[in-house]
């Protein structure tokens, strides 16, 4: 049997099966849920026979099911965060209704992103995307809280926008080259006329760029990343938000690079570093840690569509690397809120205090990813980092890398402070009972820090994967090494010393902390301070997490002016309006009606001369 | 050709049938109570068995089956044409009358004369829908378009109320319209050419005087118009489907307005031979959408809502079939096929919605999810078809659609089909945001289905998501379909070879 669709029965065969075990009684469906998820992730990795291809011929279309190897890195990053999740899901989901409907949603939409890396011609995809569409936006919607409807409905009307670009994009496709393969339609892509590669080309764009989050598409995004319950949001915004980078990428270097547009290409990587830019500084001013890492995904994001736009061989490789790299450390990153959300309540910076102690393991993870993101040797984001400047200054953004250097230093600001709002400060009293999840929830995301970590020292185990994935998109003779970054300009950076030297400073830090701590130490709680000669009381809070970053912000006044959300809003207004004023037509009157029918016949008859 | 005079199996029978048991039913109710409920059903079932027998034949042949009535050949008598077009939405609104009955079976279960009328218009107006579909007369045609509009007049005032009767008298009024326009096309085709016969028509057309073909089509167009709910002639439309009881509006969206669309596509196709018919088609297909799908999203009660809804789906329908080419029409017919579907599924699901909400409002139903769970889970499932996610069969129809519009590279109007979809997108999960989310206002007692509406509602579920999974299940009927009604020189040679 072919193993696609063996894959593709495991996870909406599974879901369906969930769904029913879960009815059944809640360790069934967890022991199911939990095999599922290692299963489709082993089968993945281990079995997947890549060079198989499957057509079904289904309604007058050929359906193609096909992977390739720059399909099969993002297929392999949702086979890691999958059984992790699962697992993170048992304790965390405990005690929520309707857990069987979730976790058939859950299936579905992993089915939906596999399906779309699968598919080999652009109707299969598009299916795929839009099951994965809806399961998450009834996953979205699943806690029905207050704002659910409002979310969910923004939610969908961009998904709509993206799918609907994407379904013009296609049949257009479908019309004009007579075939709706992919591999077809950039094979005989550069022959057809400019307007319609433009057309096709930014239809595409904007389909699979609402996923991306790429701004001025990106309005669902904070609100559904941080309104999903936790476990699927490291997925919402781990891999599915991957599928529009997969897309992008697609579209970007096949069409744009391939073809001869490289000036398209230039936009979209303007329209990244614009996203990265602006998505930082609002993640900036977040009072949650939820919509704080929401803003953040769109922010890196930006990074890696800018990596994809610049399209030269080290750019792509390094934008592939950070979309890897940026699904493993924000799932980490949601996983750990959601983890803290749980023990401790909430997760908003004014009332979480220093839960570091707490929480150790949370925090150590949490620490790992925020230095990832962060892009600090020796993690694996400096990596990733050092590629994307290097492959823009070489091809002469300048421009570019220096808005991309702006969203990084802020980027400092907001790690820090999600750091320091929710693990550092003064211990409070009301977070005292509060303890460190379970290890079902901890174990999950140590492993993720643990490989980020390693992936930091020894960046050539993913580059091998990603290195074979560039030739499918036509970049040949990509070269690396396991552990060594080179650069144009001949210099070279070890990444092995510098783990190496930078652990020899920790340690050794840590021990003269230790020698100089025990010579003259007492003990002292958090509020053993003075202020001008006063000692504060136990109820003063000298945790700034209100306006934290308020110069910041002051100075930054003329950015956060700006917001395209009142502008949708208007326009959906006016639409109402509109049309709230041409309903008058109906005025239920029998009269009016009989007039319309008579007036219809004579305009039939004033035009009857043309009726031929 | 060989089945015509079938005893068993004939399409005479989709008329005679109903127009017997209606005038029965009286009868039999006085010998037991239920019969006016048990006897349609058998009938039912029996007309939708006979419809997929005819149909497999004519598809397995391709021979269409011709009857002619009381032995007259044509042009001279009238004939019943089941061929590979009229046979499938024939047969769609067969099966579909066997799931509204299905649906109604305890409809007024205590109130025994507004049972037997339901029952009773309810054949009438399915004999009055197929009627128009299959007759091969263009007379015929104009009485079962009245046999229709007579039981939906007295469908829409069923309810005695004041709002029932304000409907019915708008739709009497423009009904009447539509009549007398028709009546009058007929009348100036029949002084020019000497015959009733749409075939016999179609061979001669050219013989007649161009001034009057035009003012013939004009009023037949007109008067068709009226009946398939076509913009601005539609006035009717909406009051009729939220003053009717709820399994009528199922019947309004998947019978009669399938009855008045086939005849505009048979008048534009077929009868004449104008290629302006096809313009004219477009420009009021785009109106008739655009303009109800824009107020569908303005409306306060739900069963108005759908009403407009289905009317914009009824211009999906006419600018597909405008376009002309294979992929259009075929799109079409899918379109039409769909509509009835889950147009049904939605007035079924929304007519219970409505039925426990004090003032029919949108805003009453908030919450209802919690105390009719399945009725909710159908009516988004209703709602997912019609949007056209992927695998529902709204899906497949709308990706014919757009394929024949990128066809012809119409990508302005792909553009603005697509807008207003979502819009369409936007009202739809608005009142399914309100039947899940908001809190309840009150405590309730609701009139939850009963295991046959339960079951009708998802029987057709199970057929929209078959139909999404596997759309071979239909493709296959619908191409044959597309190419009997594009071919009007087959249509004319297999009427006169009987």
């Amino acid at each position: 049997m072919n193993t696609l669709v063996v894959l593709l029965l495991i996870l909406f065969g599974g879901g369906i099966i969930a769904y029913f075990a879960y009815n059944i009684h809640k360790i069934v469906g967890d022991i199911w849920l939990v095999l599922v998820g290692f299963a489709a992730s082993i089968y993945y990795i281990g079995y997947l026979d890549v060079s198989q291809v499957l057509n079904i011929h289904l309604a007058g279309f050929v359906l193609t099911l096909a992977l390739n190897s720059f399909s099969w890195i993002f297929g392999l990053l949702i086979a890691v965060l999958l059984p992790l999740v699962a697992l993170y899901s048992i304790p965390y989901m405990k005690g929520q209704d309707r857990l069987g409907w979730f976790y058939m949603l859950f299936l579905f939409s992993v089915g939906g992103m596999y399906g779309i890396l699968m598919a080999g011609d652009w109707l299969t995809l598009f299916i795929f995307w839009e099951i994965m569409t809806w399961s998450s936006y009834l996953i979205v919607i699943y806690r029905r809280s207050e704002d659910a409807p409002r979310v969910g409905l923004k939610y969908l009307i961009f998904s709509a926008i993206g799918a609907y670009s994407l379904l013009t994009a296609i049949v257009l496709i479908g019309a004009n080259v007579h075939s709706l393969s992919i591999s077809k339609f950039f094979e005989v892509l550069p022959m057809h006329s400019l307007g319609f590669k433009v057309l096709v080309g930014s239809l595409m764009l904007i389909g699979f760029g609402v996923k991306a989050a790429v701004m001025p598409l990106h309005v669902w995004a904070p609100d559904a990343y941080s309104t999903t319950p936790m476990n699927y949001t490291s997925m919402f915004s781990g891999a599915l938000s991957k599928m529009g980078i997969y897309g992008i990428g697609l579209i970007v270097i096949n069409l744009y690079y391939h073809s001869g547009i490289s000036l398209a290409g230039e936009i979209v990587a303007w329209f990244g570093a614009i996203t990265a830019v602006l998505a930082t500084y609002y993640a900036l001013i977040q009072k949650d840690a939820k919509r704080l890492m929401a803003w953040s995904s769109v922010a890196q994001l930006g990074y890696i569509v800018a990596g994809l736009g610049i399209g030269t061989k080290l750019s792509v490789f390094a934008g592939i690397y950070l979309a890897v790299l940026h699904g493993l450390f924000k799932a980490n990153l949601f996983m750990a809120i959601g983890a803290v959300e749980r023990q401790a309540g909430t997760t908003n910076f004014s009332e979480l205090r220093a839960l570091i102690r707490k929480m150790p393991w949370t925090f150590f993870s949490a620490l790992i990813s925020v230095i990832v993101l962060a892009g600090i040797p020796p993690l694996s984001g400096f990596v990733g980092k050092w590629m994307l400047y290097e492959s823009m200054i070489t091809s002469g953004h300048y421009v570019i890398v220096v808005f991309l250097f702006l969203a990084s230093v802020a980027g400092f600001l907001y790690a820090f402070r999600f750091l320091f709002g929710v693990f550092l400060g003064q211990e409070e009293k009301e977070f005292e009972h509060v303890k460190e999840a379970n290890p079902f929830m901890t174990v999950p995301m140590l492993l993720i820090a643990l490989f980020l970590i390693v992936l930091g020292t020894f960046p050539g185990i993913m580059f091998k994967y990603i290195a074979r994935s560039m030739a499918d998109l036509g970049f040949y003779g990509v070269t690396y090494k396991m552990s060594v970054l080179t650069n144009d300009w001949g210099q070279s950076i070890n990444m092995q010393y510098i783990a190496a030297s930078l652990v020899i400073v920790f340690v050794l830090f840590l021990i003269v902390l230790t020698w100089v701590a025990y010579k003259n130490s007492r003990n002292v709680t958090t509020k053993d301070i003075h202020t001008s000669g006063e000692p504060p009381s136990e109820e003063d809070n000298y945790h700034f997490s209100e306006n934290f970053y308020r110069p910041f912000q002051r100075a930054f006044a003329f950015v956060y002016k700006y917001a395209i959300t009142p502008v949708y809003n208007e326009f959906a207004r006016g639409i109402e309006d509109f049309f709230q004023y041409v309903r008058r037509l109906y005025t239920g009157n029998a009269q009016t009606y009989a007039l319309y029918v008579l007036l219809f016949l004579a305009i039939l008859f004033l035009i009857a001369k043309n009726i031929h | 050709m060989v089945a015509t005079n079938h005893i068993l199996v004939t399409p005479i029978y989709f008329i005679a049938l109903p127009l017997f048991f209606a005038f029965l039913l009286p009868l039999l109710g006085k010998i037991y109570k239920s019969f006016i409920r048990i006897v349609p059903g058998l009938m039912f079932a029996y007309l939708a068995w006979m419809a997929v027998v005819l149909l497999l034949y004519v598809y397995k042949t391709g021979n269409p089956v011709i009857v002619k009535i009381a032995g007259w050949a044509p042009p001279i008598g009238i004939d019943l044409v089941f061929d590979q077009f009229t046979g499938f939405i024939a047969t769609v609104i067969a099966i579909l009358g066997f799931l509204v009955w299905m649906y109604s079976y305890l409809f007024k279960k205590v109130e025994f004369d507004n049972a037997l009328k339901y029952f009773l218009l309810l054949m009438l107006i399915y004999a009055g829908s197929i009627g128009v579909v299959i007759t091969g007369d263009l007379f015929n045609q104009f009485v079962f378009l009245e046999i229709t509009g007579i039981s939906a007049y007295a469908l829409t005032a069923f309810y005695r109320g004041r709002d029932g009767a304000e409907a019915a008298f708008k739709y009497l009024l423009i009904g009447s319209f539509a009549s007398t326009f028709v009546l009058l096309g007929i009348l100036l085709i029949y002084t020019q050419l000497g015959t009733l016969n749409m075939a016999d028509i179609a061979r001669n057309i050219d013989k007649m005087d161009p001034t009057i073909k035009v003012i013939a089509f004009i009023l037949l167009f007109t008067g068709f118009g009226i009946e398939a709910e076509m913009f601005p002639l539609n006035g009717w439309a909406p009051d009729a489907y939220s003053q009717s009881p709820g399994p009528i509006g199922a019947v309004f969206a998947s019978m009669t307005s399938k009855a008045g669309l086939y005849a505009l596509i048979r008048l534009s196709f077929t009868i004449f031979d104008f290629s302006s018919a096809n313009e004219l088609l477009f420009i009021m297909g785009i109106l008739t959408l655009v303009f109800a799908e824009g107020i569908a999203l303005r409306q306060e009660k739900i069963k108005r809502m759908l009403a407009y809804s289905s009317i914009g789906q009824i211009g999906l329908i006419m600018i597909a079939f405008s376009f002309n080419t294979y992929l259009g029409v075929f799109a079409g017919i899918f379109l039409m096929l769909n509509h009835a579907l889950v147009k049904s599924l939605l007035f079924f699901s929304a007519s219970f919605l409505a039925y426990n909400s004090p003032h029919k409002y949108i805003k009453d139903i908030q919450g209802f999810a919690r105390y009719m769970p399945v009725t909710a889970l159908m009516f988004g499932i209703g709602v997912f078809a019609i949007i056209g996610f992927p695998p529902f069969s709204g899906f497949w129809s709308k990706f014919y659609l757009l394929s024949a519009m990128a066809e012809k590279n119409f990508v302005i109007l792909i553009i603005l089909v697509l807008s207003v979809s979502l819009i369409e997108l936007v009202y739809y999960f608005r009142v399914l945001h309100k039947l899940y989310f908001a809190e309840p206002t009150g405590e309730y007692q609701p009139h939850t289905p009963r295991w046959n509406a339960m079951l009708a509602m998802v029987l057709l579920a199970l057929i929209i998501i078959a139909i999404g999974v596997y759309p071979d299940l239909v493709t296959g009927f619908i191409g044959k379909a597309a190419h009997a009604i594009m071919d009007k020189t087959t249509y004319i040679n297999s009427v006169f070879s009987i």
